[in-house]
């Protein structure tokens, strides 16, 4: 019931947004027409088949990549550019290799003007919600795959971000960190509510996170459909309601040739 | 949980580094025995060669004695010093501007529009080619060593600063914009640490170019400096300088391009090659 309360409020709204790409040889329309609404510290996935555009269209949300057409609000204000309003975890874990753990969850804040003595403070709490403890002075060459994502996590977490953009975080990862990650996210959600899209190819993990499901087309994409997940948390993998959605999500979804 | 996993790590790492650095070493003071070996059972009295080519006794006594004694106006050291101080003084000066140059001509098309032309005419031009103009334009003293010594050094480290820097990680950048640094901020958080491996590639290529120039400048014109050492061994058919100039170079270079990578070590712990 308490949930009920804290998601009313709308936090990103899309309006028929349009993505084409053009290079010198040929234009490609990546995403056709898409409106959603994400309400506050709702957990969003965006869920689609591989190479359907889904990193562009977070890239769009985010602000990283211009909108062909149609526009973004996200906490009241027009999406125009990248900011420190919305924060980014990435695919490619795109962390600074030449800075520590420390230094790169500080990032943000740094580059805000936050004293030096508070963005630390601000940086130890996140990285010690992530499970890095005692990593603070490590380089990221130095850490395993899903310890680098950690440091993704607490870096967006550290600017306090309205809204956190998270495209496919653990798809690097093998099946049991993955797991682990996921179940990692759900802890660090519980404790700090954010308001999350988190993007992926991977139905069970779509199902075992969101509060939502967005089913995502093949290119140019657009929402095919979207599922309310109102399992109880934590969810398991193989509980009848799961399987069923699983099921059902399933048969919706477009092959990838 | 307290027992940093990384810490155990690193010390097996150092053991096994330590070890490795002990047999090169071992190995190189082989190899190097060897070479002398050779050197020495070919040049010994009665070869042909050895009419030719001092032997390594004769020519490493030499070269040590030198430390002591003056050969022309100079010891060794000071002859070293000599062509150290010129390739310092043109390195650096080709630091301070080629370094600026190949990053601003990276962040900025206009300014690669503008210099590109002329950076394209200079560079392939062998940095020797210079020696008669400058000596025309600065004398035979010292400014026109400094001259072409610049020459030779900037265009790597202009090359090697463009392409750091173009070479930036977009991804990198789009991630510092997303957590909120404005175009200053990117340029010396993101763009500058990332072109610095490249930086040093240059520098390092710079390094060996520069020691070819000097003793080609000092060949030409000087009375001090490890290239008048060979090139008066020369003229007074006193092969065992000659050849003890030629050790001495390989001395210095060697010397300059391990200080070099040590400054690179501690600036660039974060990359492969820095540890
Ligand atoms: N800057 C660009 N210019 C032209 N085409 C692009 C650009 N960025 C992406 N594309 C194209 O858009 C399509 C979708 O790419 P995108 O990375 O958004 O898909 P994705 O769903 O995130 O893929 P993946 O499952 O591999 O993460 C690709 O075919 C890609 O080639
Ligand atoms: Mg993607």
């Amino acid at each position: 019931m308490d949930r009920e309360r804290q998601i009313k409020n709308k936090m990103i709204t899309m309006q028929h947004v349009a993505k084409t790409f053009v290079t010198e040889r040929k234009t490609t329309r990546i995403i056709d027409d898409i409106s959603l609404e994400v309400k506050e510290n709702e957990l969003v996935a965006l869920f689609g088949p591989g190479q359907c555009g889904k990193t562009t269209l977070l890239n769009v949300m985010a602000g990283l990549e211009k909108a062909t057409s149609g526009e973004i609000i996200v906490n009241g204000e027009k999406v125009t550019r990248p900011g420190p309003d919305r924060g980014f975890v990435y695919q490619t874990l795109a962390l600074f290799p030449w800075l520590t753990v420390m230094g790169n969850v500080c990032f943000g804040p740094r580059m805000r003007g936050i004293s030096k003595k508070e963005r630390e403070e601000r940086a130890r709490y996140y990285i010690d919600l992530v499970g890095l403890k005692g990593f603070e002075d490590s380089y990221p060459v130095q850490l395993s795959g899903g310890m680098k994502q950690r440091v993704g996590i607490a870096r967006a977490y550290c600017n306090e971000p309205s809204v956190l953009f998270m495209d496919e975080p653990f798809g690097h990862l093998d099946a049991q960190t993955r797991y682990l990650m996921q179940d990692e996210l759900m802890r660090i959600w519980e404790k700090e509510k954010r308001t999350i899209v988190f993007v992926t190819n991977n139905i069970e993990e779509a199902i075992y996170l969101a509060d939502r499901v967005i089913v995502l087309t093949n290119c140019p994409t657009q929402v095919k459909k979207e599922y309310i997940i109102d399992l109880p948390r934590p969810r398991d993998y193989v509980d009848p309601g799961f399987l069923a959605l699983r099921e059902d999500i399933s048969s919706v979804v477009d092959k990838t040739l | 949980m307290k027992v940093s996993i990384s810490g155990a790590k690193e010390k097996t790492l150092r053991q096994m580094k330590a070890e490795e650095a002990a047999k090169n070493v071992l190995c190189a003071l082989i190899s190097i025995f060897v070479f002398c070996l050779v050197w020495h059972l070919g040049t010994r009295n009665g070869t042909k060669l050895g009419e030719l080519l001092p032997g390594p006794v004769e020519t490493l006594s030499y070269f040590f004695r030198g430390f002591a004694a003056n050969i022309g106006t100079y010891t060794m050291v000071g002859h070293m010093i000599w062509s150290f101080m010129r390739v310092f003084i043109g390195y650096v000066i080709a630091m301070l501007i080629g370094i600026p140059l190949g990053v601003a001509m990276g962040w900025s098309k206009t300014a690669n529009a503008i210099f590109r032309p002329i950076f394209e005419v200079i560079r392939p031009i062998p940095p020797i080619a210079w020696i008669p103009l400058s000596i025309v334009w600065f004398g035979i003293g010292e400014g026109s060593k400094y001259f072409i010594i610049f020459l030779g050094a900037f265009t790597a480290m202009t090359i090697n600063a463009y392409a750091g820097v173009t070479s930036v990680d977009e991804v990198l950048v789009g991630a510092a914009r997303m957590l909120g640094a404005d175009e200053k901020q990117v340029f010396i958080n993101v763009v500058m640490p990332s072109a610095v491996p490249s930086i040093f590639a240059g520098l390092q290529i710079a390094l060996s170019s520069s020691w070819g120039v000097v003793l080609a400048a000092e060949m030409i014109r000087s009375s001090e400096g490890l290239g008048w050492i060979i090139i008066s061994g020369q003229n007074t058919n006193n092969n065992v300088q000659l050849l003890a100039g030629i050790i001495a170079v390989g001395v210095v270079g060697f010397a300059s391009v391990l200080l070099m990578r040590e400054i690179e070590r501690r600036l660039c712990s974060w990359t492969e090659r820095g540890r």
